[in-house]
């Protein structure tokens, strides 16, 4: 009974993605532009060496393609929509309704996701049929559990995402914020670089924040760099991170709405 | 027990005080200086189920804040708030499901989805049972004359089609209660007369509780029995529309159009009480004179004896005069609250 109301507000959610087609695909594409600027970047140092901490060219063409179907889900569109709902004062309207706030940015999350998510699988066929030669997981039971980790990434990005949003209900401006978190995201999710790459001491930085449950957990995954133990192991953390943020949004929502000032009339 | 209770009710907001100036944003960034600011100051209201209550007063006078509390977007600093016996910050979801709301600067449609959508996905949000929203959508859709853009989007409608939709909104789920908040701001004279005749349906056939905020003292007259007005955060008139036009109401003001100048038009009521002469024009007389204390025959004939009257017109007091006279802070509150006792 509950459920429904979620549901369709994700179709609706879908809907008001397509109203914005032109916005979304353009937003869609600058990043695409984006992908094969780093995509030329890394062929440069590829270019005279066949390994760079243990990535072959063949792998890390691997890597920025995953990399980039991962941070197309729940991108920049759909997290400006929950910040700006608090920043114009639209989160009133919400209010107004039985719903709970978090379910419902969630719903709505997971809706243009999906459109997200399909665009970015049409481009990325197109990238891989243009660069060729991806490997692609050993066999079927680690491609199920990429799958599964490319779901939980979504769900430790809403999370991330949500928590950040709502501090905007104390900063009451929302550029800022976003970008903050976007810069912290790329660096220790391993979407600017691998995680790899990073001198040690930081690598186990990250590892020990949710960010990289983003990236990291499915890249790493899709390219077989680790057993299915291994695996399984860190999608258990990408979980532990879920239930983690999912409660921190919600204690940060009950303090966040005694902050609610909206004037006017 | 009253359907809403309100007890003693304060909102304070703590505002960013900054001195003018770079100098000051700078100094802003060290030490903060806030004012708060009292939105509302013990507020007391009992509503029964089936009222219509006009909640009016000037602008910054609390009046949305107060009703953004009832409807549990806003937490109290301070007092009890019960709707339906619900605390509406507390419960919320709850207090969602029993009421309506429309606020006329806002509006809660999705803004890229035809109006048609938003209304089934509203449907889906407040569960209403697929035969009652058939019904009530058929019955919006003729009193409030949905049709001609419910396949628009929000975005795409002209203001008063907009405020029709969020009525029909707010109302689809057939709410207990009903927060109407400015909702006929900027709107034509048809559509005003649309939304009062589909509220006044609503509470009639439904027995709706209704709380309006307005500017218009249109909609108070044509809707609303009750009359509470509030003033910096205090309620000062709680009572009978009725009752405040007949106690307050008092003045009249006649203007008349002479043929010849009056030399000194304000000797002629020189003997009468309270009675205020003006001169807008050389052939042009404005007396406002109090209608218990003196007869608007006895103006007429003062002027008459002196002058010959060409053309002349009473004005109706309408509850405009007395609420702008509480907006000036020329109302006697302490009397209103003796008229409010006495109604």
């Amino acid at each position: 009974m509950g459920f429904r109301k979620y549901v369709s507000l994700a179709l609706v959610s879908m809907q008001n993605t397509l109203a914005y087609r032109l916005t979304f695909i353009l937003n869609f594409l600058s990043s695409f532009v984006g992908l094969i600027a780093v995509y030329c970047l890394w062929q440069a140092i590829f270019a005279d060496r066949a390994e760079l901490s243990g990535f072959s060219w063949e792998q890390m063409k691997a890597y920025l393609i995953v990399t980039f179907f991962v941070n197309s889900m729940l991108s920049y569109y759909s997290e400006s929509g929950i910040t700006s709902k608090v920043i114009d004062g639209t989160v009133a309207m919400d209010l107004l309704k039985p719903l709970n706030f978090q379910k419902a940015r969630l719903a709505e999350s997971l809706g243009s996701c999906v459109l997200e998510g399909l665009l970015s699988s049409v481009l990325i066929c197109v990238f891989a049929i243009a660069t060729l030669g991806i490997p692609l997981p050993s066999d079927g039971w680690m491609a199920f559990l990429f799958t599964l980790s490319m779901v939980s990434s979504i769900l430790v990005k809403f999370g991330i995402v949500y928590c950040t949003a709502l501090i905007c209900f104390w900063t009451t401006s929302g550029l800022g914020v976003i970008w903050a978190r976007m810069a912290v995201t790329n660096l220790l999710s391993g979407a600017l670089v691998p995680l790899a790459f990073f001198p040690g001491w930081l690598k186990t930085f990250a590892m020990l924040l949710p960010f990289q449950g983003i990236v990291n957990t499915p890249v790493t995954i899709f390219l077989g760099k680790m057993d299915q133990q291994q695996a399984i192991l860190l999608i258990a953390l990408q979980w532990g991170w879920i239930i983690l943020l999912w409660f921190a949004g919600k204690w940060m929502w009950s303090g966040a709405v005694k902050q609610v000032t909206i004037h006017g009339g | 027990m009253s359907l809403i209770e309100v007890r003693d009710l304060r909102k304070v907001f703590r505002q960013a005080k900054k001195d003018p100036g770079l100098i000051g944003a700078v100094k802003h960034l060290f030490t903060q200086n806030y004012v708060d600011k009292y939105a509302v100051e013990g507020i007391d209201l009992s509503i029964n189920e089936g009222e219509t209550v006009a909640y009016v007063g000037p602008n910054g006078a609390g009046k949305s804040t107060t009703i953004k509390m009832l409807c549990g977007v806003l937490v109290p600093t301070a007092g009890e708030i019960r709707v339906d016996g619900l605390n509406p910050h507390k419960q919320r979801m709850d207090n969602a499901q029993r009421i309506g709301a429309v606020f006329g600067q806002r509006t809660q449609l999705w803004w890229d989805i035809p109006i048609r959508e938003s209304l089934a996905l509203l449907k889906d949000i407040y569960q209403v049972p697929q035969p009652l929203f058939k019904r009530n959508l058929e019955a919006f859709t003729e009193l409030l004359n949905l049709d001609e853009f419910m396949h628009l989007s929000a975005r795409k409608v002209s203001l008063g089609q907009r405020m029709r939709a969020d009525l029909a909104a707010a109302l689809l789920h057939n709410p207990k209660i009903v927060y109407l908040d400015e909702p006929t701001i900027g709107l034509d004279i048809s559509v005003k007369q649309r939304i009062r005749e589909f509220i006044k349906q609503m509470n009639r056939e439904h027995g709706t509780t209704m709380l309006l905020t307005t500017h218009d003292l249109g909609d108070i007259e044509d809707l609303c029995e009750r009359l509470v007005i509030i003033d910096r955060g205090k309620i000062i008139y709680d009572g009978k529309l009725q009752a405040v036009k007949d106690a307050f109401a008092r003045e009249r003001s006649i203007h008349m159009q002479l043929h010849s100048e009056l030399t000194d038009p304000s000797d002629l009521f020189a003997h009468l009480p309270d009675v205020q002469v003006e001169q807008t024009e050389p052939l042009t007389l404005t007396i406002r004179f109090d209608r218990f204390r003196i007869t608007a025959s006895e103006i007429v004939k003062n002027v008459m004896n002196q002058a010959e009257v060409i053309d002349f017109r009473i004005d109706e007091p309408g509850i405009e005069q007395i609420i702008r006279q509480v907006y000036d802070g020329k109302l006697d509150t302490a009397a209103l609250a003796d008229s409010a006792r006495g109604a």
